[in-house]
Formats: structure tokens, C-alpha cells, sequence
């Protein structure tokens, strides 16, 4: 048998240039009993057995800490599923909190003039009225009894 | 996709979980509780195993982090090789003498191996021993395929150094 494939093998091996196919003749050639005896110095690298095992014993113990851990899990997911509503709710409580402060507070803005513009003719508007604020304060007293008068229907003087 | 179960398809790999977290922690005991905790946390994810590409590599890449925690978390405690544990000889027709040969051999590439950076040990570790392909071994390392193949060759240009060394003075 011609080795000369081999030894190139194991040369392009050492240089990390063989592919995983290639590295599985080296292994298979290596793994026969008649390996040449130069080469046989090698053969330790290619016959590395896999005796590190895990017993049996080992599965057991595994399956059973997931099955405990599944129990664990489920009662906790049934819990996690309450409880993550819950800060959804506190958030939708103070949010309406703050729109209904915010709207009460609101409120009297709305009912105030929005531009310097509408203040300006408002005050425009007291201008032109010619009352004093005691005038203004009788008109109104008047207005008030005439309503009363209209109502009651009693003439006064 | 195929449905991933976790009795056929992940407690199968412990073996191969526990030599990758072996060579890594140099530790039978530290390996078998970190192929445990790998278990417990694939177990955890299992939310995930179907937008998995390979549940193999998500297992190693698992299996090696928290093996490098692990000897992390040791320190400098220089744990020494398992005694024992040698692969039985498969020599036939060997001589007592060249079968006590081959043994030492055999627990001197792993010494050899054990004595390597760990990055260049988990490397060889997964190409040599798991027949993985330097694109898994990239993924499970999480390092380009270009630094695995580096890591391959350093180690295996220091396994046939010492090798060499080793025949000339003898065993």
C-alpha cells in the first residue's frame, strides 16, 4: 500500500488545511491495526476514544429537576399573567388622573380670551361705555328689578 | 421545522457537552455540574429551540460560557489531569510492552491538548474529537471562521512540536 497520500494528509493536517472528510480517512486509516511504523507515532491523535460518558444516572437527575422546574414554572406563569396586567392598570389610572386634573384646570382658559387681540377689543369695548362702575353697577340693580317687575307684575311707584 | 424534544434530541448530546466543558475545565466534577447547569438553561430557553438554526451549537456555545465562567470562578486553582481515565487499548496482538506504549501515548495527546490555550483546546476539541466544521465551531466560539482555523493550526503545529520532542528523548 502507498502511504505517500496519507503522509500528505497528515502534512496538510499539521497545517490545518484538510477538510472534515479528509480528516475522517486519517482517523479510519489509523484506526487499523497495521499502521506502518513510522507513522505509528501518530496514531494516538487519530484514535482519541470517546470515554468521557455521562452515566444514566445523570438523565434521571436531569429529568427530574425539569420536571420540578416545570411545575415551578407553571404555577409561576399563571401568576405572571395576573400580575402583568397589574401596572397596565396603575398606569391607566394615573394617566386619567392627569387628564382629569388637566381638563378641570383647563377649563378656565378656555373661557378666557385666547389672543391678546380679543382682550384688546373687550377692553375696547369697556371703553366706549360711558358708566361710571357705580352707573354700571345701578344699570345692572335696574335690570334686575325690572326682570323682578316684568315677573311680579306690581308697579312700584 | 422539526419539533425539538428535549429527551431525544438535547440529553443525547451530554457526552459530547461533557468532554467540550472537560477540556475546558480540566475538572470531572466541574464539568458534569456545567453540563447540568447547560441542560437546566437550554431547558429554560426552550421557548427558542424552534428559531434555532442548530440546537447542537446553541447547546455548545451554552456549554462553553459557563464552562469559561467556571474555571473563571476557580481561579488559579491548576487542576490536574483525571487519572484513570485513560481509553482502553485498542492494539490487538500488541505486546504488554507496546500496549503500556500506546497507552501513554494516548493520555499524552490529551495531556498535550489539555495544555494548550483554551481557545486552540475547545477548537481542536470540536474538529478532531467532534468532526465539527470550522463554520459550527465559529458559531459555537463565537469568533470568525478565520480565527478558528489560526487556533487549529497553533494547536496542532504545537501538538506535532511536542510530539516530536517527546520521541526524541523517549517516553
Amino acid at each position: 500500500m502507498d502511504y505517500k497520500y496519507i503522509e500528505q494528509l497528515l502534512e496538510r493536517y499539521f497545517n490545518a488545511e484538510t477538510s472534515l472528510e479528509e480528516e475522517s480517512i486519517l482517523r479510519t486509516f489509523f484506526s487499523q491495526t497495521d499502521v506502518p511504523a513510522e507513522m505509528q507515532q501518530w496514531r494516538p491523535l487519530f484514535t482519541v476514544e470517546h470515554t468521557e460518558e455521562l452515566d444514566d444516572e445523570f438523565d434521571a437527575r436531569i429529568l427530574e429537576m425539569i420536571s420540578e422546574e416545570e411545575s415551578h414554572t407553571v404555577v409561576a406563569r399563571r401568576v405572571s399573567l395576573t400580575q402583568r396586567l397589574k401596572p397596565l392598570f396603575k398606569a391607566a389610572a394615573v394617566v386619567a388622573i392627569f387628564l382629569t386634573i388637566g381638563g378641570a384646570l383647563q377649563a378656565p382658559w378656555d373661557n378666557s380670551w385666547n389672543t391678546p387681540d380679543d382682550y384688546a377689543a373687550l377692553q375696547q369695548q369697556m371703553d366706549t361705555i360711558n358708566y361710571t362702575p357705580v352707573q354700571a353697577e345701578n344699570m345692572v340693580t335696574g335690570a334686575a328689578d325690572s326682570t323682578s317687575v316684568m315677573l311680579k307684575d306690581h308697579p312700584k311707584d | 421545522m422539526k419539533k425539538i424534544s428535549f429527551q431525544a434530541d438535547v440529553l443525547p448530546l451530554k457526552n459530547e457537552l461533557f468532554r467540550l466543558a472537560l477540556r475546558i475545565t480540566l475538572n470531572h466534577a466541574e464539568a458534569e455540574d456545567v453540563v447540568q447547569e447547560t441542560m437546566m438553561k437550554v431547558w429554560s430557553r426552550r421557548e427558542q429551540w424552534e428559531q434555532l438554526e442548530s440546537i447542537e451549537a446553541f447547546c455548545l456555545t451554552i456549554c462553553r460560557n459557563l464552562s469559561l465562567d467556571k474555571i473563571r470562578r476557580m481561579g488559579n486553582q491548576t487542576a490536574s489531569l483525571e487519572p484513570g481515565q485513560d481509553p482502553a487499548d485498542r492494539s490487538y496482538g500488541a505486546n504488554p510492552e507496546q500496549q503500556a506504549e500506546q497507552r501513554d501515548r494516548v493520555s499524552l495527546v490529551r495531556k498535550l491538548i489539555d495544555q494548550l490555550p483554551e481557545k486552540q483546546r475547545t477548537a481542536m476539541q470540536l474538529r478532531d474529537i467532534e468532526g465539527k466544521s470550522y463554520k459550527e465551531i465559529a458559531n459555537i466560539m463565537d469568533i470568525s471562521e478565520e480565527q478558528v482555523k489560526v487556533n487549529i493550526f497553533r494547536a496542532r503545529q504545537t501538538i506535532k512540536k511536542e510530539f516530536k520532542q517527546q520521541e526524541e528523548y523517549g517516553l
